[in-house]
């Protein structure tokens, strides 16, 4: 699920607790359904007992949300795997496509951050341009190119946000590592 | 073998640098859209590659030849014979009839009369507005007109095709039909394209997308600044 | 809407705009030097007690005969006609955008009725700061001419002055003029709030309707010479104002004819290019004179205006020449019956009224430079219309040369046949009047005995007969070189015009006007 990869990059950036954790995660993610503590803590226990997140500090008999948590170099391997990895092009890939643009900039150097947004445009382009081949091949049936605009429509949707993002990315970037 | 090339094309209006050192290649038969934002040089890119303007700086090679020394006359004369242009709109003569207007490339190459009016009629045909070869483009609908520019793009068989935003000015359906057209005829004459767009569904027709942001081809796609991606 | 606003609004906009109200108010100030001038002729007072004898003062007959005044006065005032047309043409001057610019106003909410008024307070205003210059160029040149000649006399009637309110009629009158026939003429065009729109019955070919004008022109013409006859035989005078009616409505009808049968002459010009000739400059040219046969009409105003009035001007002039031979040959011949010796001063002609012809015709030469003017900014306006289509086809390969020639078939094609007619109309009105001279018919006295008893006056009596004049009639010739003059002229005019239209085409096909897309 991404939202653990999204902890995992807030928690990248610096130590936190379970608490501050989920405060930051609605901070950065807005328009997303808020993460209930309970699924905050779910997901740290899932992370600790993957060797992704190690929990820090004394208070250790404190409840989550009052342990101090940090990435472990698992983590940021698992991390780095996770951006360094495309999302295939199909629609309602939205979220996911979100989560990994905002944790690319939080985390990433910039070169890292640029090879994974290119590789990621290029798939939704060439995706893009396998679907307009199905609609003009001859012998295309309606339905196919229904379908086809339908993914068309979402992919170039996603390529505009994408792009849009990436005019702002200045501003957006202070930000969030502010 | 390399249809056309252009070697760190460089063109200024005025105080703007339209084009700041652009390099490509593109081959035999191939169709190339050439995207970015408004204001990043590639309809000046476009102008430059059909021998339309002459850059400032820089090589524009068509077949091995350099046209960008080419006298005015000379690049004339190819962009009649050679290579077919078609804009977003305005270029067909509004007097003329739809036949009348296709037939005029092959006019002013010296066809006759009557030869040309065949030839004219069977574009008409092939991209599916044969019925108004008689009307006015005044009387057409943009979809139509554009169909009927396009007829007269590939009248003279060119070997390339400079396609600046054709679909602009259109809705998704109708743009999607003067696109079909275009791409398929294409095909068939092994005509190369040179698609300008910044609409990336438009360039979903092309075989490779050249992206280009502040008159520098972009390697990103998205503007970022940096080596190749 | 006050007054201010209009005015404001009328004066907002483009340097199109300011060039166009330039020339509007040129035009009002050589229109209203005109009719000053041919004011101040006619308010030349009469001299007290006899109502022929000559005003001394002035060195040039045409100003001391009180009988030739009026005629001096008429044609002054037939002179505003191609001024009045170069007028109209520069009011089209720049016409779309400032179109456009009304009717963006019409989206702000004014009514239909107030952008027109907007429109023709623009042409009035331009007109009214020409008239008030013309005046004062008028009273300037009162000054500057009006000292008299080594014999005390005046060359010009510089110390009489027309009446105040005549002044104040003219400075006045011609802007309300020009604004009212703005206002007529914009009323064919809605401007709704979408656009413009003109109003339907453009689109038709036009018909050969015009010639049933030059017809009737020709006929007022003609009429002249029954009705005097008709008057005489009536033992009554003809009412003043008859034969000025009938020459100014007749001219005037001519010219209109002209001009508007230039419309049908395009439109069958184009038909034939379009059946007859062969390259894509035919082609173009032959489409866009059956897209729009008016544009020539509107071009080429104020020239045909010019050559009629040239036409006839000339065919005068042929008759006072072949008058003048007549009456030399009449005079030896009488002299010849009657056995005694002409004078030698009979021998020499009256050049007097070939003088007076060579005057109008220089002054035709000018309005003829000025039509130039006029057809200059047509064509210029036309090709710069044009240039985002042409600059299109250029990109798309189709060789300047191509388009250049384009445009000269598209003006060479309808003015060359609206020539010939023009100075054929001109021709044939005053032919009726000038065919032919006359000489004669009077008598002679002839003594038919030896000198000696001719010379005793007591003997002369019984040997006198008394020998009717034979009456000679002349045809006066078709004064074909000086039209031809005036044709080679007028179309060396249109050759240049097209020129400078050509070279513009050049520059205004820059392909960098594709950028503005």
């Amino acid at each position: 699920m991404s939202s653990s990869y999204v902890l995992l990059g807030l928690l990248a950036v610096g130590a936190m607790h379970g608490y501050d954790l989920k405060r930051a995660y609605d901070n950065r993610l807005p328009q997303a359904k808020p993460l209930g503590y309970g699924q905050v803590y779910a997901t740290l226990g899932r992370l600790t007992r993957d060797g992704l997140v190690a929990p820090a500090g004394q208070d250790r008999d404190a409840g989550p949300d009052r342990t101090s948590y940090s990435i472990t170099p698992a983590g940021r391997a698992a991390l780095d795997d996770w951006l360094a990895t495309v999302e295939p092009p199909a629609p309602h890939v939205a979220s996911t496509l979100l989560n990994k643009v905002m944790v690319a900039l939080l985390v990433a150097d910039i070169d890292r951050a640029r090879r994974y947004l290119t590789a990621q445009r290029r798939a939704h382009t060439d995706r893009l341009r396998e679907l307009t081949a199905l609609k003009i091949a001859p012998g295309a049936r309606l339905d196919d190119v229904i379908a086809a605009d339908y993914a068309i429509a979402h992919l170039d949707a996603d390529l505009r946000w994408l792009q849009t993002t990436l005019d702002r990315v200045a501003d957006w970037h202070r930000e969030v590592r502010g | 073998m390399t249809q056309l090339a252009a070697r760190g094309t460089v063109k200024s209006y005025g105080a703007t640098q339209a084009l700041q050192g652009v390099t490509l290649d593109v081959a035999e038969g191939e169709i190339v859209a050439v995207t970015g934002p408004s204001g990043c040089g590639k309809s000046t890119l476009l102008h430059c590659l059909a021998g339309i303007l002459r850059p400032d700086a820089g090589e524009i090679g068509y077949r091995g030849q350099r046209i960008d020394t080419w006298s005015e006359a000379a690049r004339s004369r190819l962009r009649r014979t050679e290579f077919g242009v078609l804009f977003q709109f305005g270029q067909l003569v509004a007097e003329l009839t739809a036949a009348e207007n296709v037939a005029l490339p092959l006019l002013l190459a010296g066809t006759g009369r009557r030869a040309a009016r065949t030839a004219a009629l069977s574009w008409l045909d092939r991209l599916g507005v044969a019925d108004l070869a008689d009307t006015r483009p005044g009387e057409m609908s943009g979809g139509q007109q554009q169909r009927c520019a396009t007829a007269r793009a590939l009248v003279t068989e060119p070997r390339v095709l400079f396609a600046d935003e054709p679909t602009g000015a259109l809705d998704t359906l109708t743009g999607e039909q003067v696109l079909g057209h275009l791409v398929r005829v294409a095909r068939e004459q092994r005509t190369t394209v040179v698609l300008v767009t910044h609409d990336a569904r438009v360039a979903g027709y092309a075989d490779r997308e050249i992206a280009m942001r502040d008159g520098l081809i972009d390697h990103s796609g998205l503007g970022l600044v940096g080596g190749p991606g | 809407m006050k007054l201010s606003t209009t005015i404001r609004l009328a004066l907002a906009g483009t340097r199109t705009d300011v060039l166009r109200v330039l020339l509007t108010g040129f035009s009002a100030a050589l229109a209203t030097l005109a009719v000053l001038a041919a004011l101040t002729v006619l308010a030349i007072p009469k001299v007290p007690g006899d109502p022929h004898a000559e005003s001394v003062q002035y060195a040039n007959d045409l100003l001391r005969e009180p009988g030739l005044r009026p005629g001096v006065a008429f044609t002054l005032l037939l002179l505003t006609l191609p001024v009045l047309v170069l007028a109209g043409q520069c009011a089209r001057l720049g016409a779309p955008a400032r179109d456009r610019r009304l009717a963006a106003f019409r989206l702000a909410g004014a009514t239909p009725g107030q952008a027109i008024r907007i429109a023709a307070t623009e042409t009035g205003v331009a007109a009214l700061l020409g008239t008030l210059l013309g005046l004062a160029v008028h009273l300037l040149s009162r000054r500057v001419l009006g000292t008299p000649d080594e014999n005390g006399l005046l060359a010009l009637p510089t110390d009489v002055l027309p009446p105040v309110a005549a002044l104040v009629a003219v400075v006045l009158g011609l802007p309300l003029l020009a604004a009212l026939v703005t206002g007529l003429l914009l009323g064919r065009v809605v401007f709704t709030p979408f656009g413009v729109v003109r109003q339907a019955g453009r689109d038709r070919a036009p018909r050969p309707w015009p010639g049933l004008l030059i017809g009737l022109g020709v006929a007022a013409f003609v009429a002249v010479e029954p009705l005097s006859r008709w008057y005489a035989g009536q033992d009554r005078a003809m009412p003043v104002w008859l034969l000025p009616a009938l020459f100014l409505g007749g001219g005037l009808l001519a010219m209109l004819g002209v001009v508007l049968g230039t419309g049908w002459l395009s439109y069958t010009a184009g038909r034939m290019l379009h059946r007859v000739g062969r390259g894509p400059a035919a082609l173009l040219a032959a489409r866009r004179l059956l897209a729009d046969p008016w544009t020539g009409s509107r071009t080429f105003a104020a020239l045909l205006a010019c050559l009629v009035f040239g036409a006839g001007a000339a065919d005068i002039r042929a008759w006072f020449v072949a008058d003048q031979q007549l009456r030399i040959e009449s005079q030896l011949r009488s002299d010849r019956l009657s056995g005694r010796p002409t004078r030698p001063e009979h021998l020499v002609p009256n050049d007097f009224y070939v003088h007076t012809m060579d005057l109008v015709h220089t002054a035709i030469v000018v309005a003829l430079i000025i039509a130039a003017g006029g057809m200059l900014i047509s064509v210029a306006e036309g090709v710069v219309a044009r240039r985002r289509a042409y600059a299109a086809l250029v990109a798309t390969g189709v060789p300047r040369s191509v388009l250049g020639r384009a445009v000269a078939w598209q003006s060479l094609a309808p003015v060359a046949p609206a020539i010939l007619l023009a100075l054929t109309a001109g021709t044939a009105l005053t032919r009726s009047i000038t065919g032919e001279v006359r000489h004669g018919g009077g008598q002679i006295r002839v003594c038919n005995a030896s000198a000696a008893l001719c010379a005793d006056p007591t003997t002369r009596e019984r040997y006198t007969q008394i020998i009717a004049e034979p009456v000679v009639t002349r045809a006066v010739p078709v004064p074909f070189d000086d039209l031809a003059g005036y044709g080679a002229g007028a179309l060396c005019a249109v050759l240049v015009t097209v020129g400078i239209g050509l070279l513009l085409l050049r520059s205004s096909t820059d392909l960098a006007e594709l950028r503005a897309s």
